[in-house]
């Protein structure tokens, strides 16, 4: 039984580690043999020749690609993404300064999903075709529906109107001197330094941007959740419940909640990555200044360090979001911590 | 009962999915027809009316008018071209590409399931709007580059689709019985699986017309769209954007039509599901 | 007074915006402590009898007039907190497929003590915990669930068919009901098991002195576990009486049909299949596989699957393998098919290598249902085979002349498989199998899936087809009873060797190895003349092979299924 355990943990972070070679190697590639300058558009227009061939030695780009990306692994693996075209810093420095923020408004985001999307789903999928499955089905249509970037801008709109007081742009208010560290999420280091005003003010400014993120997603699960719930009704072992006199609530809450919530962890999981790509679209329409907006800069500016350390977090993170996902399954389903099999 | 009046049924007292056929129905033929039904089909090239700049709706201007004083009711109705001309480059290459990579990846097994299979999880680990953005500015920020750049990752949705489905179906017996009576792979592929998963794929098709309607006009509204003057719902909601709260029409209708259309095929596709009684 | 009264009972589904009537004025009665037993094919509205009086029936289907009453309470008038109080205590149900009766996130012990928790509090009974799993642990051991505490804590999948169908026996008994009703126990196992868990119910009635309401549509089990029988078929009682007058004196044509067609073991019934004196067409020698495991870390050790098997099978011979689920049975014909190759040892087809003479061979599959793809019309189907074997021009006419010979109508080539029942889709299949004109075909339990009445006219085909083709069958199966009567010898398997070959007639007459004779003793028969036929099987053998310990506990269930 153990080893099977160790075998799917060796198996997984074997293939994570291809999954990021693939990625880099695509990336760089790319990034490599398009037509573009890197080093001209960093010097600008204005400068010689030169100036520009001794930038392009300077960043190895006279090397063939596979050599260029070799030295890029061995500097990446000792902790040294390269220099950023557009802030003239450490890749490295950058990502530790706007990655916080893209992860609180992330985690929050995840939070808020759950919170609305799993309830929803149990619910109309209980009250299957009476009205409140009607309203949470076009509820969860909406959210599938609807585009980040229109529902984040009608959100900005509606919130002007309706909460002129909340802010729509941002993480906080400058004037209110947010403590700095040790984790760089406001909502958690506001609390460690016991600032109860930034921690409200972060908040505040967290609300619309995690429920323009949180929409797609809360549409998606609800209606996973739903029909996990309604499939699940139909099996054999309700019946078996049912003919013994368990209430209901207890089929519906108990054993059918914990069985259903298979499926929508999974699609979480395999949602993350679009959930980062929407990302950038609402970070970019409130202003959020994370790492996301970061990357939507480097894109612009062909900043290509910068672009390749954007990718892999990317991809660092929807694997990571779907380690902890396996983790959750296989506590969830003994299935698979016991046969290490899936189901 | 045959399964055909059973899907049917369920398809017919099913409103949303009516609705959604009729969305569907109503926007096909609004984009074919576009140059009879706008008012001002005139305006969809590089048209400049300053006195007309930012009109509020009006009896002329059922919509407003945008900064070059354009008329945005008919902008709109020709985005919906853009849009459907993006969807249909996208799924008439990934839609068959993807479909006979899972079947092989499903089928075959060994290397082929491990290189397929190996590949999709790569293209699902990369946000897809950050993929195609990179794609997109790295070659030049047009349709034609847009759709390359969405299509070089839509396969993947399908292959997978596709394979889960080929695996389950490889594993009975009919295959095997079709085997030893001496069928070979292309015919298994093609005459045997494919018929069983055309309604999974019809099906992911059509949800897929939405989220390419979608992508599409999250792209533009980033800046990577369709070259000026040519009218594209999602660079129009940009545009607009920057004169909101004021001129809220300039955002209104270009926004209210992605949503129609990506509703549309959302109720289509969803009601086909349930029509076909799979998953997708 | 009868404890359990159904009367004019009608019950009709509605879907898809059309009315199904299922049960059609059915009444009868259960006395206490008797036994019933309510027979019937698929769809016969059984199971619907079952869930009215229960109260499990499902939201489409609706109860349009008749009474049930239970010890003079009627059922239809109570209130739903009345209903409920009823389940488990009064009456309490044995469900019928093992497999999916858990929910499998949840471990035996969570269901066993929800449904006990529950039930004492809608009686108002207040129970401890500790209490509640000390009288669940005593209800599992009067199950024959030795080692309970380790059944109690297991997850669903970790215990074999068998125990699980314990489990659920056991979740009937947990409040003394009484009354059982017991929907098709057992039927998804081995005969081995089945014939334990119909003793184990039958003893457990005796015991408490319980009614029986027995669900089933094996004939053999009904006189067993009946003092009375009924029979239904298409939501009607055709006809009901003690079992006596109706297995000696059936009165119905659907019932003689239905006795008529279940195989006879012993007695002047039985067929003997003449044995065929020509040249082998199939010869296994020493024939071994060994299925490696797959995973990281190999560390050599398989599991052997099969080992020293030696078969001939002479052409024209009609040769049967039998074992239980798990025997390897399935294993050495898919390596006679040539889809599997052996780890040792030799398969020759008519004196040539398996390989590159699989056309000589073709294969009949279980289900029908999955060995047809859903896509493609009759015709296309037939068409497959065919498109080696005949120019393009003969055909249609081939096509034809084969559904001619399965006894289906020329029209059926433009119908799907969803058209057809189960009895004509393995018609088609057996169509199929013979397109390719081979001269040997391995029939994989090729009536299991059909009903008992359709079973016999397969059968009859498949013996037909072989006078007139002269074919050879090898059929693998564990339908002891069928393989007396078609085989002209059979093997029996034993966790993958043989342990006793020979004609029918020799095998059940005297039986060497005592797990064949603990086979046949389990079979299931209609006649007390039989029963007293059948082998003996000492407690000490019983106990060897039958009779499973707590040591089953976390064995790879899923894979033995």
């Amino acid at each position: 039984m153990g080893r099977q355990i160790i075998e799917g943990i060796l198996r997984r972070t074997a293939s994570v580690l291809l999954v990021l070679f693939v990625l880099s190697l695509m990336i760089f590639v790319l990034a490599r043999v398009v037509p573009g300058d890197p080093a001209r558009m960093a010097l600008g227009p204005s400068a010689t020749a030169e100036q520009v061939a001794e930038l392009q030695a300077e960043m190895g780009l006279d090397q063939p690609v596979i050599v260029q990306y070799g030295r890029y692994m061995g500097n990446a693996l000792r902790g040294d993404l390269g220099q950023s075209l557009v802030t003239n810093r450490p890749v490295t420095d950058d990502i530790a300064d706007f990655l916080p923020a893209t992860l609180e408004l992330v985690l929050v985001t995840v939070v808020l999903v759950f919170v609305i999307s799993v309830p929803l789903g149990v619910l109309t999928a209980r009250y299957r075709d009476r009205w409140v499955d009607n309203v949470g089905r076009f509820f969860s249509l909406f959210g599938v529906t609807i585009p980040s970037f229109l529902f984040a801008v009608g959100l900005q709109l509606l919130a002007g109107s309706f909460f002129p007081d909340w802010p729509i742009l941002g993480r906080v208010d400058y004037q209110l001197n947010a403590p700095d560290g040790p984790t760089g999420l406001l909502l958690i280091d506001s609390l460690a330094h016991g600032r109860f005003d930034v921690f409200v003010d972060a908040l505040q400014h967290l609300a619309f941007p995690a429920l323009a993120l949180a929409m797609a997603g809360i549409g998606q699960i609800t209606r996973i959740t739903r029909s996990a719930m309604i499939e699940n009704l139909r099996k054999d072992h309700v019946l078996t419940l049912r003919s013994f006199g368990v209430p209901e609530r207890v089929v519906v809450f108990r054993y059918l909640l914990k069985l259903s919530s298979i499926a929508p962890l999974t699609i979480m999981g395999l949602e993350f990555a679009s959930l980062i790509g929407n990302a950038f679209v609402v970070e970019m329409v409130f202003g959020w200044g994370g790492f996301a907006s970061y990357g939507l800069t480097a894109i612009l500016q062909k900043d290509l360090n910068a672009l390749m350390a954007v990718v892999l977090i990317s991809g660092l993170f929807f694997i990571f979001a779907n380690l902890l996902v396996d983790l959750a399954l296989s506590l969830i389903d003994p299935r698979l911590r016991l046969r290490g099999a899936k189901a | 009962m045959t399964a055909a009046w059973m899907g049917w049924y369920r398809f017919s007292r099913n409103p949303a999915a009516i609705i959604g056929a009729l969305i569907v129905l109503s926007v096909l033929v609004m984009a074919a027809f576009a140059p009879l039904i706008t008012p001002f089909p005139e305006h969809v090239g590089s048209v400049v009316d300053f006195r007309n700049r930012h009109a509020p709706p009006s009896s002329t201007n059922w919509m407003g008018t945008d900064k070059a004083g354009r008329d945005i009711f008919t902008r709109t109705i020709f985005g919906f071209r853009v849009s459907l001309m993006l969807v249909f480059g996208v799924l008439v290459i990934s839609v068959p590409v993807g479909a006979v990579l899972g079947m092989c990846a499903g089928y075959f097994g060994g290397w082929a399931e491990k290189i397929i299979t190996g590949f999709t999880n790569v293209m699902l680990a990369m946000p897809p709007l950050v993929m195609a953005l990179a794609i997109g500015n790295v070659l030049e920020p047009t349709l034609v580059n847009a759709m390359f750049a969405i299509t070089l990752l839509w396969w993947t949705w399908h292959a997978r689709l596709v394979y889960r489905v080929t695996v389950s179906v490889a594993g009975e017996d009919f295959i095997e019985a079709a085997r030893l009576a001496g069928a070979g792979p292309v015919h298994i592929l093609f005459r045997e699986i494919l018929p069983n998963c055309i309604a999974v794929i019809s099906v992911k098709t059509t949800l897929d017309a939405a989220f390419v309607i979608l992508f599409g006009a999250t792209l533009s509204f980033l800046g990577f769209g369709v070259k000026p003057p040519t009218p594209d719902l999602g660079s129009m909601v940009a545009d607009g954007r920057q004169f909101l709260p004021e001129k809220w029409w300039e955002v209104l209708a270009p926004g209210f039509a992605v949503f129609y259309a990506t509703l549309g095929f959302n109720l289509l596709g969803d009601g086909l599901r349930d029509m076909f009684d799979v998953e997708a | 007074m009868a404890l359990l009264d159904v009367k004019g009972l009608n019950i009709s589904f509605s879907g898809y915006g059309q009315t199904r009537q299922v049960l059609h004025d059915v009444s009868f009665s259960v006395g206490k402590s008797e036994r019933v037993a309510l027979i019937g094919e698929t769809g016969s509205g059984k199971s619907v009898t079952a869930k009215a009086i229960l109260g499990t029936l499902p939201g489409n289907a609706s109860v349009d007039s008749g009474a049930i009453a239970f010890d003079g309470l009627d059922l239809f008038r109570q209130s739903m907190a009345e209903r409920e109080k009823l389940k488990g205590t009064a009456f309490s149900i044995i469900m019928q497929d093992p497999l999916s009766s858990f929910n499998p996130v949840f471990r035996i012990g969570q269901h066993l003590d929800d449904v006990m928790y529950h039930a004492d509090r809608r009686r108002g009974v207040v129970s401890s915990a500790r209490e509640r799993k000390a009288r669940i642990l005593d209800t599992l051991r009067k199950v024959q669930l030795a080692d309970a505490q380790r059944v109690y804590d297991a997850w669903p999948f970790e215990l074999s068919g068998g125990m699980r169908q314990r489990v659920l026996i056991a979740l009937a008994l947990l409040h003394r009901p009484r009354m059982l009703i017991a929907d098709e126990p057992g039927t998804a196992l081995d005969v081995t098991t089945q014939d334990e868990i119909l003793r184990l119910i039958n003893r457990l009635v005796d015991d408490e002195g319980l009614s029986l309401l027995m669900i089933t549509h094996n004939l053999g089990v009904v006189r067993q576990t009946a003092d009375r029988v009924l029979v239904m078929r298409h939501g009607v009682i055709v006809e009901q009486g003690p079992l006596a007058q109706v297995f000696d004196a059936p009165q119905d044509q659907y019932t003689r049909d239905l006795m008529a067609a279940v195989p006879p073991l012993y007695g002047p019934g039985v067929t003997d299949q003449p044995v065929s004196d020509m040249p082998p067409i199939l010869t296994l020698t020493g024939v071994q596989k060994v299925y490696s495991k797959r995973g990281l870390f190999k560390t050599g050790e398989g599991h052997l699957a099969v080992d020293d098997i030696n078969i001939k099978v002479a052409h024209g011979e009609i040769f049967g393998l039998a074992g239980e689920s798990g025997s390897g049975k399935t294993t050495v014909a898919r390596m006679m098919m040539g889809l599997l190759e052996p780890t040792k040892g030799k398969i020759a087809v008519n004196g040539t290598p398996a390989t590159g003479a699989r056309r000589l061979s073709q294969i009949v599959y279980q289900n029908p249902g999955t060995s047809l793809n859903p896509k493609r019309t009759v015709a296309q189907t037939l068409a497959v085979p065919l498109a080696h074997t005949e120019a393009a021009a003969d055909r249609q006419a081939r096509m034809e002349e084969l559904l001619t010979l399965v006894r289906l109508p020329v029209s059926f080539l433009s119908k799907y498989p969803h058209e057809l029942s189960g009895g004509q889709k393995q018609r088609v299949a057996i169509a199929r199998a013979l397109a390719a004109k081979p001269r040997l075909i391995i029939l994989d339990e090729p009536t299991s899936a059909l009903d008992v009445s359709v079973q016999k006219t397969v059968i009859d085909l498949l013996l037909e087809l072989r006078e007139s083709l002269g074919l050879t069958y090898v059929i693998i199966s564990h339908d002891l009873s069928l393989m007396r009567n078609f085989c002209s010898r059979i093997a029996i398997m034993l966790k993958g060797r043989i342990v006793e070959q020979g004609t029918p007639a020799e095998v059940f007459a005297e039986t060497r190895h005592p797990y064949t004779r603990a086979l046949i003793s389990a079979i299931p028969v209609l006649t007390e003349a039989e029963q007293a036929q059948k082998p003996t099987v000492t407690e000490e053998e019983r106990a060897k092979f039958l009779v499973p310990t707590g040591a089953e506990v976390s064995a790879p269930a899923g894979a033995a299924e």
